[in-house]
């Protein structure tokens, strides 16, 4: 406490500052942020809109505020400084400190605002509408977050706190200039095991397996309602805008009652909604009059405008249809985007399925297409380089390959005896030592000696499975317990800097040397496994090639591979996805009416 | 007996349905000849007669057991690049069109029909396959292969939607609310393509569909991972094409979708009704 007391002292002495972009943690919250007060000068306020009391673990009452961006906001840190100024304060503990807070929270802490995107079907363009409508509001200076209240899919990604959500509002929250996605912005994840069974994680956090039935006739109607309302409000206590996301389409009639994701969740944000539709494959027409007079009466009003996604060549040809389509509905079509040719991660497993291959390029990379294959977005950053990434069901396949990545799976052991039964086991061993061979999680598991399951947690039935044998490390299944935790360290071998997250269950006994050495506050740490001379890799860090340290590690391995990486620089995930959230942002901005759309989102019609 | 096959968008199964409604007819010694009236497509068949003819009535025609002619497919359109397309009618290369240039709907129309009369003299039965989806409010008035022809021919529809992308209900309630008021009472039926799981989640939805449009639900059809010729390169599913011949392998896909589907209760019986009617 004292030692807060100094620093807001200090911080007062030094007056308003506004971003500051000398810190090497800057923007720590978001870019913009005011920086004026880097330790807030009204802690603890006990203010239930800003923070919360938390239990600490000896028990005591900790004021806790680690997600309140009130005193970043740039109106405000001006204020509260200048109002610091004028009454002459120079103690953070002067009682009118109190005065000023409720003068700032008068002036400028008001309840946010939603604003709902529905798709006519998956792959609308629901996702990266939020992403550019969240790019668009925070370029004009607003708080944004994206907000899906329930969402399945096998892409996750681990924050800052160790919590689990999508990896689609990771992207959006990075559209909306914050630095860190939060559990709030995706509830509810739905990770599907099987064809009718998902891992329900609640706010970032593992809950239980369900099946389709008793995930809506016990879990919505149950705890559901109940999480999207709290995180919705959460949410729209903390920023000026949530742009919601919503699932699949909302004019599922069979399950329309029971519905949390779209219009269920719209009415419990108080959210209006846009419909968004994609002309590719034809019958946009008919998809948007079917979604909107589908939808009940009196719900129907809350949808506000249509915007058709997706067009190829001229526009314009649209036009007299979307005339016609305002006409029937009575409500406007306020976009119609053309087609652009992003590189962002894909969504869901519906946009790899039938997939065979990706990228054109020289260096031939098989993946093994494991039928649980999860977070495949790890491969995303592999189109950076000039490579093309094959996804391989059979041995045959690997032949001529230059490299092996085994991904991701919801199911290792499953997938281990789906890969025995295809002779893809021996076909990997058999190419142990002439093309380089990496692990990825699930992957990285096979890659042992030995995977022990003895209560049958991971697999369809308890026992000790054979390993492919490439490392000498032992997995095993003690407990249903979830590792879910963000990595930052070196890549040993070359010093240089790699970041990943890891979502398993299971942990590893390694007799190997290790790949990375991770930095935490509490030591460093030994990951992965390395047998340089065997060219074989593995760790346990999901998004591991982003970045292009280890990326371009391993490709080096590919033959000819050091040559072909050397005629490009290398290039940062990162800023690929910043330039693609960037083009996605102006050509939406160009094709769809966001003065409607603020109009919308201020309660208009 | 005449029937069109309507998609509520591209790569909703059309072809595929078209093709196994063929096959059970044949298989039942009905001699049928399946039909398209326009076809925008780069995947072309040339006939025994010379005619280029859409890759899918090939396929539709082999399943029917008969040998494809140009008259399955009178009028294609081949985009050659640079929005330019070569116009193909009667299985010969006509003229280029663009959209400086053009095409006289109309006449194609005519052609159509005359050749769609010509298959129904030869064949008992003639099943049509509708283009894209018929409900582009933007195209209505120079539609060929579906209001076109449905109109002229009075040939009753039923509509094929997909629910592997999710919203099938909207789509085929928006698409018989969007037909124009004169062909809406053609549309007679309406089938769930490209199912997986318990279809029993859905009985009271699609029986509010057909509440809601008069149309009869005929079915559902499961997914299955067979390869079938597609209408464009946008609407590849991919999937598995075994056999010695690519015509070998499509029957052989086609007989064990028409299986599968069969077990999954396809009302064949009321879709020859509707044929017949």
């Amino acid at each position: 406490m004292d030692n807060i007391t100094k620093k807001v002292r200090e911080e007062i002495e030094r007056g308003w500052i506004g971003p500051d972009g000398s810190c090497p943690y800057h923007p720590c919250h978001f870019s913009g942020q005011d920086c004026t007060f880097c330790y807030c000068p009204f802690y603890p306020c006990l203010d239930e809109d800003l923070g919360q009391t938390l239990k600490s673990k000896r028990g005591s009452d900790i004021w806790d505020c680690s997600y309140c961006l009130f005193i970043h906001r740039q109106e405000v840190g001006k204020f509260v400084m200048s109002e610091i100024k004028d009454r002459e304060i120079t103690e953070p503990k002067d009682p009118r400190m109190k005065d000023i807070l409720k003068e700032a929270k008068a002036r400028y802490h008001k309840k946010g605002r939603s604003l709902m995107v529905l798709g006519a079907t998956s792959d609308a363009g629901k996702s990266i509408a939020v992403a550019a409508i969240c790019r668009i509001l925070h370029k004009r200076g607003f708080l944004v977050a994206p907000f899906k209240s329930q969402n399945m899919s096998l892409n996750s990604k681990v924050t800052r706190r160790g919590f689990e959500i999508a990896m689609i509002q990771t992207i959006q929250s990075k559209a909306a200039g914050l630095k860190n996605p939060d559990q709030y912005m995706n509830p509810i994840l739905l990770k599907p095991k099987g064809d009718t069974v998902s891992q329900v994680t609640v706010e970032g956090k593992p809950y239980g397996d369900y099946n389709v039935k008793d995930y809506y006739e016990k879990f919505v109607p149950g705890p559901g309602a109940g999480i999207v309302r709290r995180n919705a409000e959460f949410l729209k206590g903390r920023y000026d805008f949530v742009v919601m996301e919503g699932a699949g389409s909302p004019a599922e009639i069979n399950i329309y009652d029971r519905d949390i994701a779209n219009i269920g969740a719209a009415k419990i944000a108080g959210a209006p909604c846009i419909l968004i539709v994609n002309v590719e494959w034809g019958g946009a027409f008919a998809y948007a009059a079917g979604t909107v007079k589908l939808i009940p009466e009196e719900d129907r009003g809350l949808i506000k405008g249509i915007i058709l996604n997706n067009i190829r060549g001229d526009i314009s040809r649209m036009a007299t249809g979307a005339k016609e389509l305002e006409r029937i509905l009575g409500i406007p079509v306020i976009g119609m985007i053309p087609h652009i040719d992003l590189q962002l991660p894909l969504e869901d497993s519906e946009a790899l399925r039938g997939m065979k291959s990706m990228g054109g390029g020289n260096m031939k990379i098989s993946v093994i297409r494991l039928p649980r294959i999860s977070n495949f977005t790890d491969l995303d950053p592999l189109y950076m380089e000039d490579a093309s990434v094959r996804f391989v069901t059979e041995p045959e396949e690997l032949e001529g390959t230059g490299a092996i990545i085994i991904p991701g799976t919801k199911n290792t052991i499953s997938d281990l005896i789906w890969l025995k039964e295809k002779g893809l086991d021996r076909a990997i061993k058999g190419m142990k030592g002439k093309v380089p061979i990496l692990g990825l999680c699930g992957g990285y598991q096979m890659m042992g000696r030995s995977l022990e399951d003895p209560n049958g947690l991971e697999g369809p039935y308890p026992g000790t499975f054979e390993g492919l044998g490439l490392f000498d490390n032992v997995t095993r299944w003690d407990e249903y317990k979830k590792r879910t935790i963000q990595d930052e360290g070196i890549l040993i071998k070359t010093g240089e800097p790699v970041t990943g997250y890891e979502i398993h269950m299971g942990n590893s006994e390694v007799n190997e040397d290790p790949l990375f050495k991770i930095e935490r506050f509490t030591g460093d740490e030994a990951e992965g496994s390395i047998r340089e001379d065997e060219m074989l890799f593995g760790t346990y860090l999901h998004g591991v090639l982003e970045k292009p340290s280890f990326r371009r590690f391993f490709l080096s391995f590919v033959k000819e591979g050091k040559d072909v990486l050397s005629a490009s620089p290398p290039k940062d995930y990162d800023d690929l996805i910043e330039e693609n959230i960037e083009r996605l942002a102006v050509s939406f901005e160009e094709n769809m009416d966001m003065e409607r759309i603020m109009k919308i989102l201020e309660g208009g019609p | 007996m005449k029937i069109i096959f309507l998609g509520t968008a591209s790569g909703a199964g059309k072809t595929t349905v078209t093709a196994l409604y063929c096959r059970y007819l044949s298989r039942k010694g009905v001699s049928v000849s399946p039909f398209k009236a326009f076809n925008l497509s780069l995947n072309s068949f040339v006939t025994k007669e010379g005619c280029e003819i859409g890759m899918g009535q090939a396929f539709q025609a082999w399943v029917s057991g008969v040998e494809p002619s140009g008259d399955m497919n009178p009028a294609l359109l081949k985009p050659s690049g640079g929005g330019v397309m070569q116009l193909v009618v009667n299985g010969k290369a006509q003229n280029d069109v663009s959209s400086d240039n053009p095409m006289d709907s109309k006449a194609v129309l005519i052609e159509a029909c005359k050749a769609f009369d010509r298959l129904s003299e030869r064949y008992d039965a003639v099943v049509c396959e509708g283009s894209g989806s018929p409900a582009e409010l933007n195209l209505m008035d120079r539609d060929i292969a579906n209001i076109g022809l449905m109109r002229e021919r009075g040939v009753p529809a039923i509509l094929v939607g997909d629910i592997g992308r999710g919203g099938v209900f909207a789509a085929l309630y928006g698409t018989w609310l969007l037909m124009p008021e004169d062909v809406r009472p053609l549309l007679k039926g309406f089938i769930i393509n490209r199912f997986r799981g318990d279809p029993s989640i859905l009985w009271e939805a699609v029986e509010r569909i057909s509440d809601m449009t008069g149309m009869r639900f005929l079915g559902m059809i499961p997914h299955m991972d067979l390869k079938f010729p597609e209408e464009d390169s946008l609407s590849d599913m991919g999937g598995k094409l075994e056999g010695p011949t690519v015509m070998d392998a499509f029957i052989s896909n086609a007989d064990s979708l028409l299986g599968s589907a069969e077990e999954y209760g396809l009302d064949l019986k009321a879709i020859e009704e509707i044929s017949s009617a």
